[in-house]
Formats: C-alpha cells, structure tokens, sequence
C-alpha cells in the first residue's frame, strides 16, 4: 500500500509538469497581455509599457518565462502579482477558506441527498418515484447554473427578501455564526443542484447493478427485512464506485464552485480567478491551476486508496 | 416612455401567470415596500464599490476610482485639488505659483515648502528626504510606477533641507503642477531598503500620512479603515470607514435602499435607475462628473480615414446625442471636445452638427466617395467598410455601436462590430494603432490638466516615435504649436484661449469624435456630510477626513 | 439476429422511454425552429428601435414576447439565438467526438507507449476544470462562431476519448478483429472497418450529451461576455443583457434561460434514451 501511494506521488510530479505547461503556454500564446489594462490609464505611454514589460520579464521568451517561474514554484515561491506585486500564494490561500466552505458544504449535501435519491430509485425501480428522481435529475442537470442562481437571488432575495442577495457576510457581523448561514444557503443550494442530479444518477446505477446480485437474493431468501438488506449488503458494496467518483469529479466540483461563486459575489478562489482573468493576472491564474491541478490529483489518489481499502479483490497496479 | 409602461406592468402582472405567481401576490408588495433603513452606527461610514482594489502601494498601477480609495484613506499628496478646480496645499505649505516665488519667472525652477508637523502613523516624522524618494522611485526605471506624466521634464531634484526641496525642469511645463496632485508620497525610511519595490511586503501592509489607516482587510469583501488620531489636518471626523465590494450593481443599489451601505460610489447607479434613484426617501442623489468623455477614435493611417472630411460625415451622421439618450438614459453630458463642458477650459462656442446625414451624404460626394452597387461607397478602389472595436461585455457600448451602425447604413457606410476582451483590444490593437475604428472612454493625460499633448500631438505616435498615446495617428503642424505654446503659459485666461483653438480644430477635422462625457449617479444617506462629488478627481474619497455624520 | 429485428428491437425499447421519445420530438422542432429563423422570426433581431423598448410579453401583437432595453424583438432574438446556440453546440460537439474518438482509437489499438502517453495527456487535460480551461482561452482570443465552438470543443473531449478507449480495448481481443488481423489487414484498415462500426453506438450517446453540455458552456462563456458578441443574438448574452432589468423587465431573463434549458433536457433525454437503446449495458 505504502509504496503504491509512494509510487502515485512520484508519478504526480510530472503530471503537474505537464498540467504547468500546458497552463502556461495557453496563456502565453494567446494575443493581448497584462500589460494591456496600463493602457486604460491614460497617462501611460508606449514607452512606459515596454518598460513594463522588462520589469516584469514580459519581453523574453516564453520558454525563459515558464523556466523563471517553474523553478520558482518548485521552490515554494508562487511568484508576486502583476497588479499589486502581493505573494500569490497569501492571495490564494486567502480565499481558500469561503471556497473550502461553499464546495464542502454543498458536496456533503449532494452526496446525502444524492445517495438517498438514487438508493430510493433503485430500490422502487419502476415506480412513480424512481420515474421523478429519474428525469428530476434529468431536468436538473439541464438548468445553466449561473441562471439558476440569478434566478433564485431573484425570487428570494430581491423578491421575497428572506436572504442576501449575495457576498459572505454583513459587516459588523464577521463571527456570526447565523448571518454565515444565511448567506451561504443559496449558494450552496445552487452549486449542490448539479451535483446531486449527478450523484443520483450514479447513485441509482450503482444500486441497481448491486442489487441485481446474488447475494442480494441470499439475502433475501435468508429472510432479511428490506431495510437491513439495503444497508448491510447493498450499501457497502455500492459506494464503492461512488467513492472513486467523488475522486473524479472533482473538476466539476471547482467548475461550479466558479460559476455560483461569480453569480452570488462569493469571495472564494471561483471569483478570484474571474477577476484574474480580465486582468490578465498570469502569476494568480497559474497558481489557481496549479492549486486546483494538485487537489484532483490528490482527489483521485484517495478514492482509489478508499476503493483498495474497502474492497480487499481490487489490486492496486 | 411612460413611466406606465415600466412600472405599471409590475411584476405582480408577469409573473402571476407563473406558478409562483400566488405566493409572490401575496408577498410581493411586502418585499418590494418602503425599504426598512437600518439603525445608523454615528461612528462609522460604509462605502460601496463594485470593484476591489489590489493595490495599495500608491506609486504603482492603479485602477481609476478603485485604487484611489486606499490612496486617498492612507496617503497625502504635496497639494490637492478641490471641487472647483483650485489646487489646495496638502503636505506643502503652499501651491508654488509665479506669484508667490514658488515658480521661478521662466517656469523652470519649483520651489516647494514642507509642512513640518506630519508623522507617518509608524511614529516617524514625515521629511523632504520622502519626497525625494517618491520623486527617485518615480523615475526608476525598475519600478512599474502607474504613470510618470509630468517627472520625466524634471532635470534636477534638490533637497535645501529637512522641509523644502527644489526642483527644475527641462522645460516650462505648467501642467507639472498636476503630477504633484497625482503622486502621493511615500515612506522613504520603510522603503529604501527594499531590493525590489514592485514586490515589497510594503505593498501589503502600507503605512502613510493620511487621515485613515488600514485595521482589517477581508479579501474579496471590504477594507476597514480607522482614523488616524495625529493626522495634520486634524483628526478625520468620523472614526471608522469601511470600503465594501459588492460586484453586482444591482445588489449595491438594493444594499443602499435597504440602508446596508451609506455612500454608493463606483459605478454608481444603473443609468436607467436615475429617475427612481432621485426620489428615493433618506438618500441624497448626485451626479458626479467622472473625468472619462467617450470617443470614436478613427485610424488616420488607415485609407478610409485619411481625409478629414471624411471623418467629418461620419462624425456628423451619427446620431451622437441620441445615443446618450438611449443607451445612457440621458445620464451623460454631450460634449464637444475632450473636456466635460463643465471644466474651465471647454469651448462653449463650438457648435452642435450631429445628425445631419444629408450634409454628410453632401460631403462623401464631393469627397469622391460614390455609392457602389452593393451600397457601400468606395473610391479608388477602397470601400468605407471598417470595424468598430471595444471591450466585449459592455453593454452600454454595444448599444452606441448598434445605433451607429444603424446611422452609417443609411449613408452607404458598412461598419463591422468586432469586440474583444480588455487585454486584447487595449493591447497591440491600440497602441500599434491596428485598429480601424474604436470606441473608447479617456481621460485627459496629466491629470485634469487640459493639455493634450500625448493624444494628438504629431510627435507622440507610438507606432512612428515609440512615444506617446496618439493612437490615431493625427497630425497637425497648427495643433502641434498649440500644444507646445499651452503648456508655457501660466495665466489660466490665455491658456483657455489655446486650447479653445485647439478644440475647434480637432473639432473640425474629427480625428476622434466626441460622444458624451460620463456622469454617474450617486447615492448617499441624507446624514451624511460632507461628501463633494468633484470632477477634477477619479477618486470618491478624496475629502474623506471631512466627511461625518449630521 | 438480423439487421432488421435490431434494428426494430432499438427502436421499440427507445419508444418505451417517453421522455427520450418527448426529447427527440423537442430536439427536431428546436432544429427546425432554428432553420427557419429567417422565415418564422417577425422581426430583424439587430434592429433597434428605442421608443418600443421595454415592452412586456402579451401586450404588443407585433412583439408577442416583448421587447428588450434597446427596442429588439424578443422572439425574433430568442428563433436567432437559437440557430447560434445550436451551431455552436453541433460544431462543439463534431469537434470534441471527432478527436475524442480519434484519440480513443489510436490510443485504444496500438497501446503501448502511445496509449500511455496519450491517456497521460488526457489525465492532465482532466487536471484543469472544464470552466478554467475553457475561460483562459475564450479571454483571449477574438470571439468567432467558429472560434467558440472550437474551444469547446477541444476542452470537452477528454471522456469521450475515454470511453472510446475502452470501448476499443474491448473490442480487440473479438474475434472478428483476431479475424481481419489473420486475413492481412493493416491497423488502419481494421480501425476504419472493424472497430468504427462499433463505436458508433457510444459515439452517438455521447454526441447528443455533448451537444447538451456545449450549448450549456456557451451560454455560460456568452453571458460573461467572451461568447457570441452581440449585437449577435445568444441565448447566453441575451442573458448578460438582462441582468441589469431583473426586477422590472423580468421576462428578459426569463425566456432565455427557460429556452436552454428546455434545449439542453431534450438533448439530455435523447441522450439518455439513446444509451438505454442502444446498449442497455454502458452504464455512465
């Protein structure tokens, strides 16, 4: 075990290599620059954005840029931002905390909602309520989320004017554990949208297929009441591939943490990298996709720790 | 458009067909009611804006109207500028001018008196050494300092002592006074140390002069501010003042209603707002002359663009004031010229001559450009079909374009809309003037100085000199001397003669034409005073110290 | 069993899912209501006219769905806006299969270090979530119909390549590829003649998802405003565009919103069908 998770971590460094460059060079080799908001400032001239440039290595080489700045990460310095020359990585972990807040809050509810809506489903397939969670997860999935949550900021914040239409939290009221919570349901009810739609439908699957077992109907025919059926046999077993997919679907997870966090004005790493992007900031958006790169690395690691733990007939390879 | 139209068919009315029609009947009026004012803290003054600033170091880039918040909380500058255009001392005990001795005869020599009673908030006493060292960083050529306009015509800095300095310049150059207003000073005992200012751990924790000083920051939330007890103008008059982003206009409008914030500042009230903004209950609405006017800037370089009386038709057969009707529900103020008709210099003899499309149907065919058989003029060869670009995403733009677009089709003229995002079309596409046609918002290059040199001056184009911000490419040898002859002269009476000609001139030959100058609306509680919109300033805060609660 | 019994087989497990069988319907309408934009839309959707603006739904006869901020026609820009977004989601989602299968068969039959260095280059792709990586490259370059498709496009392939591998690294150990193998035929031949007819199954199931998902990213790419520009009408920008009107001109944003969503359920439901159809087996 210890020396398959040893093996893991040594192959994530050249995917962060890879991830890294591929980053950069998409940034790099596009038309326009950072130094294109200077000339918004009128009092700018040409000459001074060359000089710019020079200060900020703009001018050499992409190659010379991308080596500047890897040597620089690998040792522990995320570089400084163009537009306030403050660390990148205190900007980043400055935001982490909401981010860490929205996306946790909403991933615990999808997966117990989610769970519980493909368990139902799949225990009463065919029903009236395996057809609603069905194509309710369906319909879901197909709302565009960012109108989803203008939508819902309309109705009950600006409308019925039970909530805050957005940010974090009133000022004043910074260790407010309950002006916290108000601020933070629409967000996470709108980000957990997809997500349960999603891990319903995985969830009603994996059920499904678990269900359909052998040992479902040993089971059964052992005498055993519906409900210790579904939770001794077929739970542990039907998690398992859940569990992976936690792992993997942590770039959805990050996806739709940017969309609900640019609509709410939640001031996590979502809207940061927003901001970032019109203003080019290159140092933020490389350590935002480094950040988020090692995360899923790291989040596909542990799901398939998880899934060799749980099921002793998976061979880690 | 009757105000019927709008907000007699309510909600209510739409949205009862809908399935929540019921529940919002029964509750729509209770949410949508006299918004409940919340009990007003005396010791403190909530501002809202929709962008957050980043920087905090006052010498390096900054973000109009975002950035000067913190400049104008923390830091001092040796003089400022008040509502009226008077320039009032600040860290210097007096505005040099010819005739306080403070200006030498000639123009060249500056001689500035320091106050002797400012401490920087660490305890250290404030000394002509920090002014030296705000003029040498300014001028390093390792620091990427947000402008040098007006510092590079200083030949030689002198410290006399502790609280004066000399300075002289290459030039007379009298709009040098605004690079003084422009720059703050910073701590020369904290920062002369600093390997490499662009990255100071400095720029994260500032400490200056001013009325405020930094307690709390909440990233991508607000700034908390608190008064500094030693501030020379003496104490600010309110204790605490917070900066609170709220990237939704919208949201901040309904903040502001709800009595959630005091001052709404950048980027004020959504324009077709103003009119239930001024008759809100409790709130105090202003209409704040920001220094930007919105052009059409054309490429002389370009063939199309080459003939002023080309430029002149289009500029003429543009519905310009129409645009500022529709699309800025008739917020902003038609100008002429560069300038807000507001400021001193402005030419109010220049005249009106938008629309007239069958003048400027008269002027293309004098001018050879003859209808085509697809209906798109050409001669020689070359048709009048360009591109118009701007930022993507601004709506408000986007309905200027339509609408001209509209107005050129009529005369023959196929224009393209192709935008694109900030950094690419504020890149290479302007500076190396590749573009056909922009829409742009600007503002004049030394602070409100009316000195327009760097944007029409024949030698200041960057693609030709490496020099400049004369994007268009516009050359006048009678503009050229006018501009070198008002930055020489020092009563305000025979500069606004200068540049009246000047005005007149790029009026005539349209190498940008003039649109409207933005006017934003603001909103603030009844109870708070103090506050002076003032459009000599990109910067809300400017007078923050004064500001206090009835 | 014969072509022909499949055949009817598919068919008549597809009728039995009503919601596919409602998807497909909606999906046609939606293309022809696209097609004939030109013909069924009352109005040019770029042509302004400031003194109809703000019309509500219902109350004009020459602006059924009423008007927006600068006077344009409603539903003349939502018919439009439709045939943009179904371009960009058909071009989007060419381009992601036609390189996710690509990828997925050289991958899938040579093996080796092709396939390791392939799939490692997906595992990185998957690294950036779809929205950064989609956002970095729509930020910064010139907004094009063809541009916008393209880069959802590309950003979109990397599962698609996925399943195809599997799907190929199914297949291979067949008889009927031991077959063609043993009669002397090349990798390229038995790509193309073997192994694509069998793929065309799960290509077509993730064809219809993809379309989904493209026309979702453009409406989010839209409203941002590094989408379709307007004065081009998008469903995603006619959202930007209403956002400022919530609360009195509501409908603005209602509409739209309402159209992609009807628009990406029914491609999620023929999706849906069409996997249950065709191969009750893949499951995700």
């Amino acid at each position: 075990m210890l020396a398959y998770i040893g093996r893991r971590i040594v192959g994530a460094i050249p995917m962060l290599i890879g991830v890294s460059i591929i980053g950069f060079a998409l940034m790099h080799l596009a038309p326009g620059g950072p130094l294109a908001v200077y000339t918004l400032n009128p009092t700018i001239t040409a000459q001074d954005i060359e000089r710019i440039k020079t200060i900020f290595g703009l001018d050499q080489p992409v190659h010379i840029q991308y080596l500047k700045w890897a040597t620089g990460m690998f040792s522990g310095n995320w570089g400084y931002t163009f537009f306030g020359g403050r660390p990148v990585l205190i900007v980043i972990l400055e935001r982490l905390p909401a981010t860490l807040l929205l996306m946790g809050s909403a991933l615990s509810i999808a997966i117990l909602l989610g769970l519980s809506i493909g368990m139902i489903g799949a225990s009463r397939r065919y029903s009236i309520w395996d057809y609603l969670a069905t194509t309710g997860a369906l319909v879901a999935l197909s709302f565009p989320t960012f109108w989803f949550g203008l939508m819902a900021i309309f109705i009950f914040a600006v409308d019925l004017g039970w909530l805050p239409s957005g940010g974090m939290y009133e000022l004043g009221e910074e260790g407010n554990i309950v002006d916290l919570l108000r601020h933070l349901i629409l967000p996470t009810l709108v980000l957990a949208l997809v997500i349960t739609a999603t891990y319903s439908r995985y969830a009603r699957s994996a059920f499904l297929e678990v269900l359909h077992q052998d040992y479902m109907r040993t089971a059964r025919a052992k005498g055993l009441r519906p409900r210790e059926r579904l939770f001794r046999h077929a739970f542990p077993n039907a998690v398992k591939p859940l569990i992976a997919l936690l792992g993997t679907d942590l770039p959805i997870l990050f996806s739709g943490a940017l969309v609900t966090e640019s609509v709410f004005g939640w001031p996590g790493m979502g809207r940061l990298f927003v901001d970032a992007l019109t203003m080019k900031e290159y140092p933020i958006l490389m350590g935002l996709v480094m950040f988020t790169a090692f995360f899923v690395i790291l989040g596909n690691l542990l799901a398939d720790v998880a899934i060799a733990l749980l099921d002793p007939r998976v061979r880690l390879s | 458009m009757s105000k019927m139209s709008r907000m007699g068919i309510t909600r209510r009315d739409v949205l009862k067909g809908a399935a929540k029609g019921a529940l919002l009947a029964a509750t729509g009026t209770a949410g949508f009611a006299a918004p409940t004012i919340a009990q007003q803290n005396k010791d403190r003054i909530i501002m809202a804006m929709s962008q957050e600033p980043v920087q905090f170091n006052p010498l390096l880039y900054v973000n109009t109207g975002t950035e000067n918040v913190p400049e104008s909380c923390m830091f001092d500058a040796l003089w400022d500028i008040d509502e009226n255009g008077n320039f009032i001392p600040n860290l210097a005990t007096a505005v040099p001018t010819r005739a306080n001795g403070g200006i030498s005869p000639d123009g060249l020599v500056w001689k500035v008196n320091l106050r002797r009673d400012v401490k920087w908030t660490d305890g250290q006493p404030f000394t002509a050494r920090d002014v030296e060292f705000t003029y040498q960083t300014i001028v390093n050529p390792k620091v990427a300092v947000r402008s040098r306009g007006g510092f590079d015509s200083i030949k030689n800095f002198k410290v006399i002592d502790d609280y004066s300095v000399e300075m002289e310049l290459a030039r007379s150059y009298t709009p040098f006074v605004w690079a003084w207003q422009n720059m703050h000073i910073v701590p020369a005992h904290l920062l002369k140390g600093e390997a490499d200012i662009n990255t100071a751990p400095y720029n994260s924790q500032p400490i200056g002069t001013g009325p405020f000083m930094l307690k709390s920051r909440v990233a991508g939330s607000h700034m908390v501010y608190e008064r500094n007890p030693n501030y020379h103008r003496g104490p600010a008059k309110t204790a605490q003042f917070i900066h609170k982003f709220v990237p939704d206009l919208l949201v901040m409008y309904e903040q502001i209603k709800t009595g959630e914030i005091d001052y709404l500042g950048l980027q004020g009230v959504p324009a077709d707002r103003w009119v239930e903004a001024t008759a809100l209950p409790g709130l105090d609405f202003s209409r704040t002359p920001t220094p930007f006017v919105q052009f059409i800037y054309f490429n002389c370089g370009k063939p199309q663009f080459a003939d002023p009386k080309v430029r002149k038709a289009l500029y003429i057969a543009a519905e310009m004031q129409k645009s500022l009707d529709d699309v800025y529900f008739k917020t902003w103020a038609r100008t002429l010229a560069y300038l807000h008709p507001t400021h001193w210099a402005y030419n109010h003899a220049l005249k009106e001559e938008t629309p007239n499309p069958e003048l400027a149907v008269k002027m293309l065919d004098e001018a050879g450009w003859r209808l085509g058989a697809d209906g798109i003029r050409a001669k020689d060869g070359v048709k009048l079909q360009f591109t118009m670009s701007t930022t993507a995403g601004n709506q408000a733009r986007q309905g200027c374009q339509a609408l001209f677009q509209q107005n050129w089709k009529k005369i023959g003229v196929a224009m393209e809309i192709k935008n694109m995002p900030a950094s690419v079309v504020w890149g290479e596409y302007t500076t190396k003037s590749q573009f056909d046609t922009l829409l742009v918002a600007w503002e004049p290059t030394v602070g409100m100085d009316p000195d327009y040199t760097a944007r029409c001056h024949s030698k200041q184009i960057p693609v030709k000199d490496g020099a400049g911000s004369n994007y268009v490419q516009y050359q006048n040898p009678e503009v050229d001397r006018l501009l070198e002859l008002g930055v020489t002269q020092s009563e305000q009476e025979e500069r606004k003669q200068t540049y009246a000609k000047i005005q007149q001139i790029l009026l005539d030959e349209v190498p940008f034409a003039p649109q409207g100058g933005s006017i934003e609306g603001d909103l603030k509680k009844k109870g708070l005073i103090g506050v002076k919109p003032n459009q000599y300033v990109t910067s809300y805060s400017w007078n923050v110290y004064d500001w206090a609660w009835a | 069993m014969s072509a022909r019994t499949r055949r009817q087989t598919l068919i008549g497990r597809f009728m039995r899912h009503r919601p596919a069988v409602l998807g497909a319907v909606a999906v046609v309408l939606l293309c022809l209501a696209a097609l004939f934009a030109p013909v069924l839309a009352p109005h040019d959707p770029i042509e302004l006219d400031t003194s109809v603006r703000f019309f509500a739904p219902l109350t004009h006869l020459a602006f059924p769905l009423g008007t927006d901020e600068l006077g344009r026609d409603t539903l003349s820009r939502l018919l439009y806006g439709g045939q943009i977004s179904l371009i960009v989601g058909l071009v989007a989602m060419a381009t992601t299969v036609l390189t996710g299968a690509l990828v997925g068969l050289v991958s899938g039959y040579y093996g080796g270090w092709i396939d390791t260095l392939l799939m490692r280059f997906v595992d990185m792709m998957l690294c950036f979530p779809q929205i950064f990586l989609l956002l970095v490259v729509a930020a910064f370059i010139t907004p094009t119909l063809i541009s916008i498709s393209l880069i959802i496009g590309l950003t979109s392939w990397m599962e698609v390549a996925r399943i195809i591998r599997a799907e190929i690294l199914h297949l291979k150990e067949q008889d009927f590829v031991q077959a063609a193998r043993a009669l002397g035929a090349g990798g390229i031949r038995i790509m193309v003649r073997e192994l694509m007819p069998n793929i065309v199954a799960p290509l077509l199931v993730a064809a219809t998802l993809k379309v989904a998902t493209a026309i979702l990213l453009e409406s989010y790419i839209s409203y941002l405003g590094y989408g379709v520009q307007p004065p081009l009408a998008s469903w995603g920008n006619m959202l930007t565009n209403a956002q400022g009107y919530f609360d009195s001109e509501p409908w603005l944003a209602i509409f739209p919103g309402v159209m992609i969503t009807i628009t990406v359920m029914s491609f999620n439901f023929l999706g849906d069908g069409l996997r249950d159809a065709l191969d009750p087996r893949l499951r995700m």
